[in-house]
């Protein structure tokens, strides 16, 4: 464990993958624009080169080259956290150069390590398949206005891919709240314009006004609640808070702060009643977008919940359980079961992945109860922090694998627009016709959400289970009478299991069973980049699934560093 | 021991292999892949009847204990978890292990002209491989991913290979069963965490959880448990015991949970149906004497009122159905629910005899019933039709068929000299004596007897209505159009004798199975009795 101040070199050391996105950014917004631009001295015939404008050289204006260099960037943030990861994490505190009380801003250890793991991962993915997706026309020779600019649009696209990294990043790392809103925005704001990017479709449009919307309101819902905490507190700093909180934890004014935080973080993660722009946003985006939608915008939700919810909040050690416990078990219990009974509603693939992955946040908030229901302060009688440390370690877990099939599932659906359309569920009919191989990648996802062995969602899904039973279960011998109420959470899970299952299978037996539609009998496009992606993904589907254990336990290390208490 | 994976490997090796040609290349490769396949599964088979005549055949002189297994193996999967590869045969297992090495062979011969062989044959591997790795696993976590993973290629024959409405039948099925797993799942997941936390032991332990998910070691500490007082708490014990049997009892399936199985039977294809009916049903009935049988007397003990009435409803409601089917396969089905109730009662008799009934049922049940699949199947692919009606006087015109009618139709019924008379009549003995015992009413004979009767009848009703009737003015079915009366294909003869003969030896011969499973059972009680949670007597 180290303290630094910002702008030394530990902590570039320490924030290199970060640094390597704000060079990628930088990377992003000059290369494209290198041309044989010239600069004339005043008075003079004399040009000198400086080779921004102009006319671009070749290369420099080769449409695909802002995905690669954001691609690239991704990718090798992504290995430095997962080369950073491996040897285990020392702890790096950043804090303010204010000399008398300096104030910690960001700290990097195992558990943010996981999410930047998490985030860099899913945005390199999705923006390496974003290569098919946007389409970019040819170069050289003559080409329509609107061709050009398309072309020129892509380097908008991948800037805010990178800073949606950064902004994600920044939240997983902050120990103030000052700091968890700007990566929050920064996060929020490049989803919102990412979202709209498809805006000449009125699906698009419509998708990004309304996820704007709705995020602006629970942006300024949660900041609300942020300025309570501070007003309350009289410090933005996550420990100072935790301290106070302990103390005084059950004024009204901080209960409100929490539970207006709650709902802003909540509509991150989707969480029910705040996911009702989800499904429009998944349906109207890109799917690689809505794949990052779902994965790493909802993992940099959870971050926050878990900071908010396990650190300021913490179970307190006089009575036990967590104050806002009975709050999120209701949310829980409400978000899987509606976002599963909507799933089986919806005709949409993509709003049916979009309420699957309402459902998931639903088990995840149900894994977080459980991690409330007992103190896990170790000084407290009744030692409960390995249960809790368990549950976390799920939830860790499940965030990180559902990247894999999450994101793939949504891939498999970006190659079926780029045919036309992937708006209905008959899109999928016949695709087992079509490309085998593609339905069966498409066959491992769904079992995988719904949870089948021996897949990798199987195996997260049980860790969730089996943290929540054994913080049910706890201390209680005497049988289900004397479980905590967080065991009924767990069958709620199962039986919800058991119904999501429904609409999984109805995917692959579309694939499986049903007829093309009309004029669709042929392959799909091509698209090496999209399908090396899906490919990564089944592959780390199946991988994990069976040779998770090395996952596992960097999960878990990740978990034991939240908190000094476990 | 790690021969039971190689199934799966060789399946996915021949399925990548077809999935990377085209749709012309596919026809080419039917027969290589068939003959690959078919070679495969006998070398399987002639691999574990190898381990019979090693091991199994005189197992008892071997030194037979209760929860010793042989070719135990044990390997690291999720340390973190405590989760094992760990597989062993004993008693139990071996038999049902056996069974299914036996009917891949024969499984592809009677379905050797199957449409797109290609994908076909690698399926059956697969599903064979999973219903194997079922019975070898000695690691909860293991068995639970297997017992998932057989629904996986089952789906796909219903779905790929099915009748008409395969679609809601293979989705009915998937759903179905997966229900009832998961809820099991959470039943063995509580389990696991009920176990004392053994945190830094190492070993089997998990070094996150410090829990196991092997099966030896719970019911060792099971059993240690359960000599004094209720293993997990009498309450806990109890619903634990439920959580499991839901799993097992909608697998087995027992009525009222059986109504997923007639959708599956008549839709899936003949292949898929010989293997559900001859195997995964007895997943149900083996997962009970493997886990809550062996971990819960007390509760067992406490249920085992509850036990009979299912097995009484099951038996005497299947039957009852039986006799108000028109459709061969139907029928059929409903049977077997009908034999799934005789399993249930010799567990809830208690008695050695009873178990050692219930076993060998599993057993013989699962060398008839994939004949009578069998039949039925030839029947549908040569009269395109399932109606008991539609084809009449068929001893006439279709000898073949009609012979392996008539004997599998006997060798269910349970005719003495075949091998479902041995467990009938086993059952009807252990349940007399533990009237006698236990001071029941005998009213409780009168579902076993009133089924042998309805048994006779509806067999031998659906025979005379497709057999016989019709008599000299043949009538052949509507939809042969005029064309020739076809009988059973050479591959088809070839099936129905092996299958035939088995019978007839493991009537004859019923020791060979009988005296393991008769060991099994009685060291089991033995065992329970010799630490005091039964009570003496047997």
């Amino acid at each position: 464990m180290e303290t630094t101040q910002a702008f030394t070199p530990e902590f570039y050391t320490a924030v290199m993958p970060e640094m390597l996105l704000f060079f990628g950014l930088l990377a992003l917004m000059i290369i494209p624009n290198l041309g044989k631009g010239t600069f004339r001295i005043r008075g003079t015939q004399i040009r000198l080169p400086w080779f921004l404008g102009g006319q671009r050289y070749a290369w420099s204006s080769n449409p695909h080259l802002p995905a690669w260099i954001a691609t690239l960037t991704l990718t090798g943030a992504f290995v430095a956290v997962a080369d950073s990861l491996r040897g285990g994490v020392d702890a790096v505190h950043i804090v303010s150069s204010d000399a008398e009380s300096a104030k910690e801003l960001l700290m990097i250890n195992g558990f943010s390590r996981v999410f930047e793991l998490i985030f860099f991962g899913a945005l390199a993915l999705a923006s390496f398949s974003s290569m098919n997706r946007l389409r970019v026309e040819g170069v050289g020779g003559k080409l329509k206005v609107d061709q050009l600019y398309n072309n020129r649009r892509q380097a908008d696209f991948y800037i805010l891919m990178l800073t949606c990294g950064l902004g994600m990043s920044v939240v997983a790392l902050a120990q103030d709240l000052f700091v968890l809103f700007i990566g929050l925005e920064l996060a929020s704001f490049s989803t919102y314009v990412l979202v709209a990017f498809l805006k000449e479709t009125k699906a698009g449009s419509e998708a990004g006004m309304k996820y704007f919307i709705v995020g602006s309101v629970a942006s300024g819902v949660g900041l609300y609640g942020l300025s309570m905490l501070y007003l309350w507190a009289g410090s933005l700093q996550f420990d100072v808070l935790a301290a106070t909180f302990a103390v005084s934890g059950t004024e009204p004014l901080p209960l409100i702060g929490i539970g207006f935080v709650l709902v802003g973080f909540g509509f991150k993660v989707s969480a029910a009643p705040f996911h009702f722009a989800a499904p429009d946003a998944y349906a109207g985006a890109s799917s690689p977008v809505a794949g990052v939608l779902a994965t790493a915008s909802k993992a940099m939700g959870m971050v926050g919940l878990i900071r908010m919810l396990l650190i300021v909040a913490a179970p307190d050690a006089s009575d036990g359980s967590a104050v806002w416990l009975v709050c999120l078990g209701a949310l829980a219990a409400l978000t899987m079961t509606w976002g599963n009974i909507a799933a089986l509603g919806s005709t949409n693939p993509k709003r049916m992945l979009a309420y699957s992955s309402v459902a998931h946040a639903g088990y995840m908030l149900a894994g977080l109860t459980a991690v409330g229901a007992w103190t896990w302060d170790p000084t407290f009688a009744g030692n409960e922090s390995d249960a809790a440390l368990m549950v976390l370690t799920a939830v860790l877990f499940h965030l990180l694998v559902l990247v894999a099939f999450k994101l793939g599932a949504f891939l498999v659906l970006s190659i079926l627009e780029s045919d036309g359309d992937a708006s209905r569920l008959s899109s999928l009919g016949g695709l087992a016709k079509r490309e085998p191989l593609l339905a069966f990648a498409m066959f491992i996802f769904m079992i995988s959400l719904a949870g089948v062995p021996p897949m990798a969602g199987f195996l997260s899904k049980l860790m969730v289970i089996m943290g929540i039973v054994n913080v049910g279960v706890g201390t209680g011998a005497g049988g289900l009478g004397d479980f905590h109420w967080v065991w009924w959470l767990a069958l709620l899970m199962v039986l919800n299991s058991a119904v999501s299952v429904f609409y999984y299978l109805r995917v692959a037996v579309v694939m499986f069973f049903d007829e093309p539609e009309e004029g669709r009998e042929g392959p799909l496009p091509k698209g090496w980049q999209v399908r090396t992606s899906i490919l990564v993904c089944v592959l780390a589907t199946v991988l994990i699934g069976v040779f998770g254990n090395s996952l596992l336990e960097m999960c878990r290390t990740a978990a034991e560093s939240l908190t000094t208490k476990w | 021991m790690q021969l039971v994976g190689f199934p799966v490997i060789a399946g996915i090796v021949l399925l990548a292999f077809v999935a990377n040609t085209n749709k012309t290349a596919h026809e080419k490769l039917n027969n290589p892949i068939r003959m690959a396949s078919f070679a495969f599964s006998l070398g399987l088979f002639t691999y574990t009847t190898m381990m019979f005549f090693e091991v199994f055949s005189d197992i008892s002189s071997a030194g037979l204990s209760f929860n010793t297994y042989q070719f135990h193996d044990s390997y690291e999967w999720f340390p973190a978890l405590g989760i094992h590869w760990t597989v062993g045969l004993d008693a139990l297992s071996f038999p049902m292990v056996w069974l299914t090495t036996f009917l891949l062979p024969v499984t592809i011969i009677a379905t050797w002209h199957e449409k797109n062989g290609a994908t076909y044959f690698p399926t059956i591997l697969l599903m064979g491989g999973a219903l194997i790795g079922v019975f070898v696993s000695l690691d909860l976590f293991m068995f639970y991913v297997f017992w998932e993973l057989t629904l996986i290629p089952m789906f796909f024959l219903i779905l790929n290979w099915g009748g008409k409405d395969r679609k809601y039948a293979s989705q009915k099925f998937f759903i179905y069963t997966f229900t009832a797993s998961v809820v099991m799942l959470l039943g063995l997941v509580t389990l696991y965490l009920m176990q004392p936390d053994q945190i830094g032991s190492g070993g089997k332990y998990g070094t996150i959880t410090g829990r196991t998910f092997d099966i030896p070691t719970l019911v060792d500490h099971a059993t240690a448990a359960n000599q004094n007082g209720w293993f997990l708490g009498e309450s806990m014990q109890k619903v634990l015991f439920v959580m499991l049997m839901l799993g097992f009892l909608v697998k087995l399936p027992a009525v009222p949970f059986h109504t997923w199985l007639p959708d599956a039977h008549v839709q899936a294809p003949t292949g898929g149906s010989m293997l559900l009916a001859g195997v995964m049903l007895k997943m149900g009935a083996y997962g009970m004497f493997r886990l809550p049988l062996s971990m819960f007397p007390h509760a067992l003990q406490h249920f085992q009122l509850a036990l009979m009435i299912f097995g009484m409803v099951s038996l005497v409601w299947g039957a009852i159905v039986c006799l108000g089917q028109t459709n061969l396969k139907k029928m059929v089905a409903y049977s077997s629910v009908s034999h799934m109730g005789v399993i249930l009662i010799g567990i809830a008799t208690m008695q050695p005899m009873g178990w050692a009934a219930a076993l060998f049922m599993m057993f013989a049940h699962g060398i008839i019933s994939p004949m009578l699949f069998a039949v039925c199947g030839a029947f549908k692919h040569h009269y395109h039709s399932m109606e008991i009606g539609s084809m009449r006087g068929m001893a006439k015109h279709s000898p073949w068929l009609a012979t392996s009618m008539m004997f599998a139709w006997m060798a269910s019924l349970g005719l003495p000299l075949l091998a479902g008379f041995v467990a009938e009549l086993m059952m009807l003995i252990a349940l007399w004596y533990f009237i006698a015992l236990e001071g029941w009413s005998v009213l409780w004979m009168v579902g076993p007897a009133l089924v042998l009767a309805l048994t006779a009848a509806y067999y031998l009703w659906s025979m005379q209505r497709t057999i016989f009737e019709g008599g000299d003015e043949t009538q052949p079915p509507a939809s042969l159009h005029g064309g020739p009366i076809p009988d059973l294909s050479r591959e088809e003869k070839i099936a129905m004798l092996i299958l035939a003969a088995f019978t007839i030896l493991f009537g004859v011969m019923p020791w060979i199975g009988l005296d393991m499973m008769d060991d099994y059972c009685r060291t089991f009680f033995e065992h329970m009795i010799s630490n005091g949670i039964f009570k003496g007597g047997a």
